[in-house]
């Protein structure tokens, strides 16, 4: 290859593309000829001294990105899969406490009552009937309703009886409150009026049988009528479960009755702020019960997920993983790109660009090729989280904060793997390049 | 000429091949130490990611399986009713006095479980947690865990509790107290083993059946354990077992059992799907750094196989030492991942509290895919080599 035009350096990419010449020469950025075998193919003109004080790394590192598309695709794709992986596992490590929210993120409240034994949403404890009342005609309360849990056995037939977790609510419009945030819930309350009538998740796995309305099955021996089925998921509460109306719920259990509820959902007057109406109502009570604020609530069944069961450790060991392995990814592209243009890199230092510009250049790449592989890596990763609610049945969803999240830790790993990868360039000394 | 500074060395070994006993994949995979540790550590991460979920999947199955296995059974009675052993749907005991009247039997047990009402008082904070309980007969302890065998007889005061000293530190049962309470009755501590939790329950104890019916006055047989008696024929015996007794009582073997278990989890939890898809993408993302780590390579030694192919090597022997360097890429990575991933295993193991162990499954399945990743990037990269042309290169 010929050196071409005015003073100036052509190398790679550098003369592929790109040319470094005297700042002050506006003509720099015309295109000087095709060098694609030119796997070292440079040579010099004259160089300006002035030229080399032309940190210009957004733009180097731009086309030493296009200059080779192939490879570039190829660490796009790399990335693109790391951020993918990142994506995965941080869905997994936030749903199975999501999971353990289902039921409350679709439950009408303000405030929750619950026993001083309350674990979490499963393994509620006990409260008395009574503290409900007493509650209700606190003058901050709107509306307060108990919630009843139980368990029973599907029983249709001779094969295999599957425990059914059966949520006891009171249905009537005198107590002024729908307690389900689902419009089709509501809607169905006429129907659980009905005796002995049940509503079924859908969710509700098949070995439970079809889950036709009108269908008569047993609970623990106690003969009940799908009435309908509705659409909230199941998360952890078991693999069917089914609301009843608390009349029926008496009748099903009479040994429980309703002298004991699990949870008291409270709705609050407009205006009425909840967490300083949370610690005056639990003054009225006595030590055996706590009241939570949603916000409340939340935090302490994430933290019983991520600290009393195996999830945080196994699911926060796969998301710091796959933060290794996307750095690796990235950096394993950008320190072949360099290693590749090791000559070029050379040339520019022995021109007198300073290593901290080149460094940003490498920074540069790793920030261009994140930005570019992020928001495919995105779109594939909400397509993901879909597959994923339909094979675990967990609610894994996109929200704004995790795509915050994995946008910072993709941030980090480029940073990283640039980091990594600028030690390579001190290897780009002039005189053992040539 | 080239870039590549360590050129001129492999260059000569690989004339060296010409003798045709130098393993050239080898030479090209070493010739640069920072680029061979810069590959391991590319494949070696992904294989880890792999590793650790293949190790979960399995911990996962594994810790529903722990109690079937350590039963002292040759075979098992329980309701046809059940669809994992854990839950709850007792039945009578004297099926299991009436299985043991079988001929061919040695002994039949009854085990008693309560997996969802059995509350544990940690006696230092007196919080109140559910654990898991079972109940024997001291004299026939229905568990193979020495530790129960041994204190079993412990367990015929009244109210004595043997606990679990690996359940989850909130329980307070390590180191194990002298008393507490479970579900309001004071229960004496009489000793200690070590078992762990499950992705169901926290901890465990262990109690008589007569200690059993004082919390749970109505408590049925879950399972009834049984042995055979010397040279008693298997088959014979379940036959005889399924006469005798009523329609909704299954009689399994111990694999019949688990192979029930596995095949309930594998259909029912969520675990499989989120492991499983934990693996693929690994896989994906180690063939994409396979492919890199494999390309870059091939380019860096495009002259070394350009002057190969120019010395009249066919294009067999180039594919084979490509595929060859690709093979030994895949252990470089997979080697240390397997070593890092023994001692992640211990350490997960134990703050977890899972039965999170190498097997010889895990390793040969993680080799297995790393190879696959490898072989099939080189495949792909390997087209480069058989394009070249000497007479481009130098």
């Amino acid at each position: 290859m010929r050196a071409i035009g005015p003073p100036g350096l052509h190398a790679g990419w550098l003369g592929g593309t790109y040319r470094i010449s005297d700042p002050t020469d506006r003509s720099g950025y015309q295109r000087i000829g095709s060098n694609r075998h030119a796997l070292c193919a440079c040579s010099f003109g004259p160089v300006s001294a002035a030229g080399a004080r032309a940190p210009v790394k957004v733009p180097l590192a731009w086309h030493i990105l296009v200059h080779e598309k192939g490879r570039t695709a190829l660490a796009l794709l790399g990335i693109f899969m790391a951020v993918v992986l990142v994506f995965t596992e941080l869905g997994f490590f936030l749903a199975v406490p999501r999971g353990g929210l289902l039921l409350y993120d679709n439950l009408r409240f303000d405030l929750m009552l619950v026993s001083n034994q309350y674990e979490y949403q499963v393994q509620p404890g006990v409260l008395p009937r009574r503290d409900i009342d007493r509650l209700r005609r606190a003058p901050e309360v709107a509306a307060i309703a108990p919630l009843y849990f139980a368990d029973a056995k599907w029983q249709a037939g001779d094969g295999i009886w599957p425990d059914t977790f059966v949520i006891g609510l009171p249905i009537g419009p005198p107590r002024g409150m729908t307690i389900f945030t689902k419009d089709e819930i509501d809607r169905a309350l006429g129907v659980l009026a009905r005796p002995d009538t049940i509503l079924v998740d859908q969710q509700t796995r098949a070995m439970f049988g079809p889950l036709r309305t009108g269908r008569e099955i047993r609970l623990n021996g106690h003969r009940e009528t799908i009435g309908g089925t509705y659409r909230m998921g199941t998360g952890f509460m078991g693999l069917g479960v089914a609301l009843i109306s608390e009349e029926n719920f008496a009748r099903l259990f009479p040994r429980r009755g309703l002298a004991f509820a699990n949870l008291g959902l409270i709705r609050l007057k407009p205006g009425v702020e909840p967490a300083r109406a949370a610690a005056d109502l639990e003054k009225r009570l006595g030590d055996a019960t706590r009241i939570f604020t949603r916000n409340a609530l939340e935090a302490h069944e994430v933290a019983y997920w991520t600290t009393r069961t195996s999830v945080g450790i196994i699911f926060g060991s796969g998301l710091v993983i796959a933060i290794v392995v996307g750095i690796m990814t990235i950096y394993q592209s950008l320190a072949s790109q360099i290693s590749r243009q090791l000559p070029q890199f050379a040339t520019l230092k022995a021109i007198g660009y300073r290593n901290r510009t080149l460094s940003a250049t490498v920074l540069a790449m790793a920030l261009l090729l994140l930005l570019a592989a992020f928001v495919p890596a995105f779109l594939a990763a909400v397509g993901l989280y879909s597959v994923i609610r339909q094979e675990t049945l967990l609610p894994v969803a996109m929200t704004g904060t995790r795509l915050a999240a994995v946008f910072a830790a993709s941030l980090v790993m480029a940073a990283v793997s640039a980091l990594l990868s600028i030690a390579g360039l001190r290897r780009a000394a002039p005189a053992d390049v040539f | 000429m080239s870039s590549d500074r360590a050129a001129p060395l492999s260059f000569r070994r690989a004339r060296l091949v010409a003798g045709g006993a130098v393993p050239l994949a080898w030479y090209n995979l070493v010739a640069k130490k920072p680029r061979l540790i810069r590959a391991s550590a590319g494949i070696g991460f992904a294989v880890l990611l792999m590793v650790m979920q293949l190790g979960f999947e399995a911990a996962f199955f594994n810790s529903s399986f722990q109690i079937i296995r350590a039963l002292d059974a040759d075979l098992v009675i329980a309701s046809v009713h059940k669809y994992s052993f854990v839950t709850q749907q007792p039945f009578a005991p004297d099926l299991v006095d009436k299985a043991g009247a079988v001929p061919g039997v040695a002994s039949a047990s009854p085990l008693y479980a309560h997996w969802f009402d059995t509350y544990w008082k940690n006696p230092s904070d007196g919080k109140v947690l559910l654990v898991r309980a079972f109940a024997f007969d001291p004299d026939r302890p229905v568990f193979r865990f020495p530790e129960v065998r041994a204190q079993a007889h412990e367990l015929k005061a009244a109210d004595g509790v043997l606990v679990d000293r690996r359940a989850r530190p909130f329980l307070g049962m390590d180191p194990p107290p002298p008393s507490s309470e479970i579900n309001g009755r004071r229960m004496r501590v009489v000793g200690s083993f070590a078992l762990g939790p499950d992705f169901q329950s926290d901890g465990t104890v262990m109690m008589s059946a007569q200690t059993m019916r004082q919390l749970f006055p109505e408590t049925g047989v879950e399972a009834g354990i049984i042995k055979l008696a010397p040279g008693a024929d298997r088959n014979s015996v379940i036959k005889r077992l399924r006469a005798a007794l009523p329609p909704d009582i299954a009689v399994l073997t111990k694999a019949q059992l688990l192979d029930l278990e596995r095949k309930f989890q594998a259909t029912l939890s969520s675990a499989g799907p989120i492991f499983a898809m934990g693996t693929i993408v690994g896989f994906v993302v180690g063939m994409l750094i396979s492919y890199q780590v494999i390309y870059a390579d091939l380019s860096e030694q495009l002259p070394q196989y350009a002057t190969l192919k120019a010395m009249g090597y066919r294009r067999f022997y180039l594919i084979r030492t490509v595929l060859e360097q690709a093979a030994l890429s895949a252990l470089a990575g997979w080697l240390p991942a397997f070593v890092l991933s023994l001692g992640l295993y211990r350490l997960i193991a134990e703050l977890a509290l899972i039965p999170l162990a190498m097997s010889a499954g895990i390793a040969l399945v993680s080799l297995f895919l790393t190879l696959g990743m490898c072989l099939v990037s080189a495949a792909l990269a390997v087209r480069r080599v058989l394009a070249t042309d000497p007479a481009e290169v130098f």
